[in-house]
């Protein structure tokens, strides 16, 4: 079993690889929106010195924090399966005896990630004295925790990301619906913002949800900004939406698979 | 010149046809475009809630930039996307050669071959939101803030799309390279916000490095009436002088294409 | 092909050449590391000093094996390639400066890709062009409706293309690129991948076109079967240069100057034709023996067989145009 995610990985790696220039475009991309709130939040920050106890290097280090956890957290499944449901040649992944998602589908996102985050580093550095964030907070025991929660976040939001490749098999219209969600995930899970300033009831919703889990829990845990009963409140919380996704993921791709044999390759 | 605008209406209306054919598909996109709308309205309002001015912009006058976003934005989507595929396209498959084979100007067909032709619509949203963002924010809509504001808007147009020309004309050049477009639409979210907002360093990328911001700060800043006329008169003619070179840039492109020894 | 003066014909290719510069890469780590700091260029010889003119009405097949420089110089002519010397003039133009004039009077056809846009019917592909070559309507129905008698174009336009099989793609590619009536036609392998009937069907429709039009047509072609229906001159072209230009029985006669002859035997044994040629292996399965012999010869050989052998049936025919072609590749042909 081992040796099938060492050879994924290999095969993986060197694909994605050959496509590194792509790979820049994109985490380019991906960095214009946290620079742009970021700047944003820094000029509001400093033309009224806080912003509900936020202070400018406060913001920064939040968006810079976020830079590093959105590309841990993130997935790209949708982009590397939804088409092969459209045109067929998921036949040639079924005909295996591993599950499509998740093993090619996982290894595919960790080769992703990885060679993301290394084009990230000098960027990051950049960023970092260009905004001169305030990281006093950090400590050694929540960065290890937030290990933890990051991989959390991870399994959940790859779920998800995997439950909505398979609206795949139902509509063409797959990437619409993911970016519909990808917006309340933006909204809701403290990409665009952090939670503390959006409005007190729309707060209380988004905690429960699994979008901050995955952006907001782990950042505000590496800043040292929760409370350990939030910090334990969350865990519990990923949990939970862990469960519920794995289940969630087992229904939707069974039903899924069902109706692409029926209506043929 | 007569026969362009037939040669346009007939783009048109081809596209109008697909766009007619895949009725469900369009309605479903324009739901799509309406609520984020909704989202970006949503975003203002979270940090207009925590302050009352962002680096001396009002509400009112941000609900009035994102008028004149969207309509930039519309001009990506409804024209440079769309284009730009087809234009990877053809020169991966060969069937470019049928554009140079036309006796039409090969860069306006590039240009007008596909166009998303629901997006037209938006052009009404972004009058709305101008509107109503220039009410809210009292500032007064003389008729040369309006006239200032058309010329900046169209000029600003003009520099995009002369950016986009350019930028795929490099395919003639570094033919692997069609992420090419990309870049142009990463900085499009940053044109969101004034451009005064940003660090000295972005300030720069956006309104020299890729110009979003003379497509969006500027017409905005006319329609304030913070610019002089003779301002607005460089902006206009910077929009010509992009127009200009992008066209010679592409008709090098196309000399590279068929190997003219110059 | 009676004689054109030269300021006359429509098409006159003077010492044409196309020279490619490529990038020379070895496989291998190092070599590609030292490719990043220098990079050595190879010529290649697409097209080298061809020459040749082309009457008006005239449908000339030009033909080569894969590589030989058939599709450079078309899109040479066409204009969508700038030579690396020579002049050329196709109707009083020069291609490569791509005025519009010249557009409107050719037109290029290339088989393997797609004018046509794909989603939608080719009806109004069909009016685009209309639009985009300034056709009056006048015009515009006339002509569609001579190509549709032609090619049976109307159940297949409202289609979109994409539902279109191939043979019926191709004719509503021809039809399309025929909207302006053009004076000059330019059909790089027109009837690639098509089956037989529809193969035979384009073949004469091109055969009636210029018979209507007196369009000048030079086409390029892997099928034998294009170019003996339709050509009466060929011009063979091999590793960049003009190997032969003339006439196809006249190329038989020049490096192919012989015979077979067809011999169906009483006999069920196999006959030993030994003695009054070489035997050549027959395909056919037909049952005959075939026996190549120098054109001059047949009518002494086949007094000879008629008299020494139980002939049944016996056959005089000209050897296979695909072997002649074949030859005419290989040789050098004056």
């Amino acid at each position: 079993m081992l040796k099938i995610f060492q050879r994924l990985w290999q095969v993986n790696w060197a694909e994605q690889w050959q496509y590194r220039a792509n790979l820049i475009m994109y985490l380019l991309y991906g960095l214009v929106s946290p620079v742009v709130y970021l700047s944003v939040w820094r000029a509001v920050a400093n033309s009224q010195n806080t912003v509900k106890g936020l202070t400018a290097a406060d913001f920064a280090a939040y968006y810079l924090t976020l830079v590093i956890v959105d590309k841990l957290t993130q997935e790209i499944t949708i982009h590397i399966f939804a088409y092969k449901v459209q045109d067929g040649t998921l036949s040639d992944d079924l005909l295996r005896p591993t599950h499509p998602l998740l093993t090619n589908g996982l290894m595919y996102n960790i080769a992703f990630k990885v060679l993301t985050l290394i084009a990230l580093a000098p960027i990051w550095v950049v960023l970092f004295l260009a905004f001169r964030p305030d990281f006093s907070h950090v400590t050694a025991a929540n960065l290890s925790l937030a290990t933890l929660a990051v991989l959390g976040g991870f399994a959940i939001n790859f779920l998800l990301g995997a439950i909505i490749t398979c609206i795949a098999f139902w509509t063409t219209r797959v990437y619409s619906i993911s970016e519909f969600i990808y917006a309340f995930a933006l909204l809701l899970g403290g990409t665009f913002v952090p939670l503390d300033l959006l409005p007190v009831a729309v707060q209380n919703v988004a905690r429960f949800l699994p979008f901050q889990l995955f952006i907001y829990f782990p950042i505000q845990l590496i800043l040292g900004r929760l409370t350990p009963d939030q910090i334990r409140m969350d865990f519990i919380l990923q949990a939970v939406w862990f469960g519920l996704a794995l289940l969630a993921f087992g229904w939707i791709w069974r039903a899924g698979l069902k109706r692409y044999s029926a209506v043929g390759a | 010149m007569k026969h362009v605008f037939k040669l346009i209406a007939a783009y048109l209306k081809v596209n109008l046809q697909q766009a007619a054919a895949y009725r469900a598909d369009t309605t479903f996109s324009i739901v799509m475009n309406l609520f984020w709308l909704v989202w970006e309205l949503i975003s203002l309002q979270v940090i207009f809630s925590n302050t009352s001015s962002l680096s001396g912009w009002g509400l009112g006058e941000l609900i009035a930039l994102l008028g004149v976003w969207r309509l930039a934005n519309m001009f990506m989507y409804s024209i440079v996307w769309p284009n730009t595929e087809r234009f990877n396209t053809s020169i991966r498959d060969g069937s470019f050669d049928y554009n140079l084979l036309q006796p039409v100007n090969s860069q306006l067909l590039v240009s007008i071959s596909r166009v998303v032709v629901w997006r037209v619509w938006e052009i009404v949203l972004a009058a709305i939101l101008i509107g109503v963002g220039v009410s809210m924010s009292r500032s007064i809509a003389t008729f040369s803030n309006l006239v200032s504001f058309l010329v900046l808007a169209l000029s600003g147009m003009a520099v995009l799309y002369s950016l986009w020309i350019v930028l795929i004309a490099f395919t003639f050049w570094f033919v692997k390279f069609d992420n090419n477009v990309t870049i142009l639409d990463a900085l499009m979210s940053a044109g969101r916000f004034p451009a005064t907002v940003y660090p000295p360093w972005l300030r720069i990328i956006v309104t020299f490095v890729i110009p979003i911001a003379i497509a969006t700060t500027v017409p905005l800043q006319g329609l304030r009436g913070d610019l002089a006329w003779w301002q607005v008169l460089v902006f206009l003619g910077i929009g010509v002088a992009a127009l200009f070179i992008s066209s010679r840039i592409w008709r090098a492109g196309i000399r590279k294409y068929s190997s003219a020894s110059s | 092909m009676v004689g054109q003066t030269q300021k006359q014909a429509p098409i006159q290719v003077e010492n044409l050449s196309k020279t490619y510069q490529v990038a020379e890469r070895e496989g291998g780590f190092t070599s590609a590391l030292r490719g990043f700091f220098k990079r050595t260029y190879k010529d290649v010889r697409a097209v080298q000093e061809v020459n040749f003119q082309i009457g008006q009405g005239e449908v000339v097949g030009f033909i080569g094996p894969n590589g030989a420089g058939k599709t450079t110089t078309l899109k040479m002519l066409s204009g969508l390639l700038h030579p690396s010397g020579g002049k050329v003039q196709v109707l009083g133009f020069t291609p490569w400066d791509r005025r519009p004039e010249y557009l409107r009077a050719m037109t290029l056809v290339m088989g393997q890709r797609n004018r046509l846009s794909w989603d939608i019917p080719a009806a109004d592909s069909f009016l685009l062009n209309q639009a985009i070559y300034r056709i009056s309507d006048a015009d515009y129905r006339q002509t569609l409706k001579e190509l549709d008698e032609l090619l049976g174009l109307a159940p297949i336009t409202r289609k979109p293309v994409r539902n279109l099989s191939l043979g019926e793609r191709m004719k509503c590619e021809l039809a399309a690129a025929l909207l302006h009536r053009p004076r000059v036609l330019f059909l790089d392998e027109p009837t690639i991948g098509l089956d037989i009937s529809a193969q035979a069907r384009i073949r004469s429709f091109l055969q009636e076109y210029n018979r209507r039009t007196g369009a000048t047509i030079l086409l390029t072609s892997h099928y034998m079967a294009d170019v003996t229906a339709l050509c009466e001159r060929i011009i063979i072209i091999h590793h960049g240069r003009l190997k032969y230009d003339g006439g196809l029985s006249e190329l038989s006669r020049q490096i192919a100057p012989f015979k077979i002859i067809g011999v169906d035997l009483a006999t069920y044994a196999h006959a030993d034709l030994r003695a009054y040629g070489t035997e050549v292996p027959n395909p056919s399965g037909d049952g005959k023996c075939l026996v190549q012999v120098p054109a001059e010869q047949v009518a002494a050989i086949t007094a000879r067989i008629l008299a020494e052998m139980p002939v049944l049936d016996l056959t005089v025919e000209d050897p296979p145009i695909e072997d002649v072609i074949e030859r005419a590749f290989q040789e050098k042909v004056d």
